[in-house]
């Protein structure tokens, strides 16, 4: 992919531009010394595939069903609305 | 449990103070939830039935758990209609031991910031002095504490968002070891530092609120099994024997020189109490600050992608689906969400990624391992909870640089996902006590010693 994205549509925010408090942060970083260049030892966060949950789908409740439609934010002749999407 | 008052009374009486309460800690007041369950409890001692530990005993809720029915707006325009579908497991555990809900607390939108002044609801005034901040982002929830409208809250701690503000208001504020409390129904901010932790106003109430909520859920596979902490486990410290800080901290050009004074002072008592205390090295704050903003800034910008108003939200129509995207987002989020996410985007865009999150990675490696050398030396390490005292309401938004480096002594044990308390002695906004992970315990210990000591 060579087509460059620009932090505004990377984030879906308009008119988006990267901000200098964050960008003082991101110097630290790429001045900082890393006593190790191996990212992924030991103090990975990673989650042990030894203890998985069982792979079953649990039906969830009408009230939570309920709820998620009623939050959903526009409905009309009992259809729930989702905006026209456009193929580019 | 004297039956001079009822549980009905206790909880108007606190729903009341809560209504008229003017340091801005409400987002919603769950009145109807509350008083029907303030009967159910009256009936049972009506009835000569046991009670728990915790029934009855109101509580708030950062407005980032999910608790089924209730209106969960993360103090955010883009939420501030929606409506919990479900209720988060350590939630729903202090409701099943009988505590009762109050109030959705005031906070920082998504938690995105360290004083509560980034808000729709109007910035949170300090317990103390309400000109000043009352601490983020779960300031709602410490204010709420230290001014007994609740006995205790649940807030939530990323990179020191409980600690800080329990110290701001001089309460008790517990991060526990990442992954002890599961985050399941808790509003992603940064996933691999958010906690669940609890903010009251004695040890006591700390340790029963944890040992409710504890425990490993299959919702959250990051959560793990741990074994109650008993209340004569932590009575005695005897096996407390070495005290670090980090001197960096104490020696920084940034620190408060009454903070700095106190800090010392508490480390000569801990000393005359036969304590071994040493001087550790620690990586600078810049770094430390740096390393958590980025990492969480890059985190964020994930979990928040999918608010974009389509299923849920204040969505804003435009011509088609990506400018429907666009425009909700940029009109919802806060200025500060924003920047977190065009942040967070930018650190794991094409380009960046190596030289900037992947380093980010590393140094957090780098910091974990630090913490682990230095529990093979030390018990405790014992660090102020901020360089200075909580700002006026107002300064903070001017400069957001400013207000990341204020962080300094609360994110790096984020970073380790260490057990971390605040107590509410030794400095103006007090103490943080941090021990080896999964050691939560001997946190609580070393604060009832301080408790006694100081």
């Amino acid at each position: 992919m060579s087509k460059i994205m620009t932090v505004d549509v990377l984030s879906s925010i308009k008119g988006a531009q990267p901000s200098e408090a964050v960008n003082k942060l991101f110097e630290v970083i790429k001045n900082a010394n890393t006593t190790n260049n191996n990212t992924f030892n030991h103090h990975n966060n990673a989650v042990s595939l030894n203890d998985l949950r069982d792979d079953v789908v649990i039906d969830s409740s009408a009230t939570e069903k309920q709820i998620i439609i009623e939050n959903f934010p526009k409905e009309k002749n009992g259809y729930l609305v989702v905006s026209k999407v456009i193929e580019e | 449990m004297n039956k001079e008052i009822t549980c009905t009374a206790l909880v108007q009486e606190k729903l009341d103070l809560l209504k008229q309460n003017t340091n801005n800690t409400v987002n919603a007041l769950l009145d109807t939830m509350a008083l029907d369950l303030a009967a159910k409890v009256d009936a049972k001692i009506a009835n000569g039935e046991p009670i728990g530990l915790l029934e009855g005993i109101p509580f708030g809720i950062k407005d980032v758990y999910m608790v089924q029915g209730t209106y969960t707006t993360a103090s955010s325009e883009l939420l501030k209609n929606y409506k919990s579908a479900y209720t988060a497991t350590a939630i729903q555990k202090l409701l099943d031991a009988g505590a009762i809900p109050l109030v959705k607390e005031n906070c920082d939108s998504f938690g995105h910031g360290s004083s509560s002044e980034n808000t729709i609801f109007g910035a949170v005034k300090n317990a103390i002095n309400p000109d000043l901040v009352g601490g983020g982002s779960s300031g709602g929830s410490a204010v709420n504490v230290a001014k007994d409208y609740t006995v205790f809250s649940i807030g939530g701690d990323t990179g020191g968002s409980v600690r800080q503000p329990a110290g701001y208001n001089n309460v008790y504020g517990l991060k526990p070891t990442y992954g002890r409390i599961s985050r399941y129904g808790l509003m992603a901010y940064a996933s691999s530092t958010d906690c669940v932790g609890p903010i009251a106003k004695s040890i006591e109430d700390i340790r029963i609120v944890l040992n409710v909520m504890s425990g490993k859920d299959i919702k959250d596979q990051t959560s793990y099994a741990s074994a109650e902490i008993t209340q004569d486990a932590i009575l005695t410290s005897d096996s407390i024997k070495t005290v670090g800080y980090f001197k960096n901290f104490i020696e920084s050009d940034a620190i408060d020189a009454e903070v700095k004074s106190d800090f010392l002072a508490t480390i000569e008592n801990i000393k005359a109490k036969g304590i071994e205390v040493k001087a550790l090295d620690f990586f600078e704050s810049e770094t430390l600050v740096s390393t958590y903003y980025t990492l969480a800034m890059a985190e964020t910008a994930s979990n928040l992608s999918r608010l974009d108003g389509t299923n849920y939200g204040n969505r804003i129509e435009a011509d088609n689906l990506k400018e429907t995207y666009a425009v909700t987002r940029s009109e919802n989020f806060s200025e500060e969400t924003k920047r977190r996410i065009v942040g967070g985007n930018q650190v794991l865009s094409q380009g960046f990624s190596d030289e900037i999150y992947l380093k980010g990675l590393a140094l957090r490696d780098s910091i974990a391992n630090n913490f682990e050398n230095d529990f093979n030396e030390v018990d405790i390490i014992i660090s102020p909870v901020t360089p200075s005292t909580p700002p006026k309401i107002g300064d903070s938004l001017k400069d957001p640089h400013a207000m990341y480096l204020s962080d300094a002594y609360t994110v790096g044990f984020s970073l380790g996902q260490l057990p971390t308390l605040t107590v509410p002695q030794g400095t103006a906004t007090g103490l943080q006590i941090t021990a080896a992970k999964n050691n939560d315990e001997l946190v609580l210990k070393f604060a009832n010693f301080l408790k006694d000591t100081i």
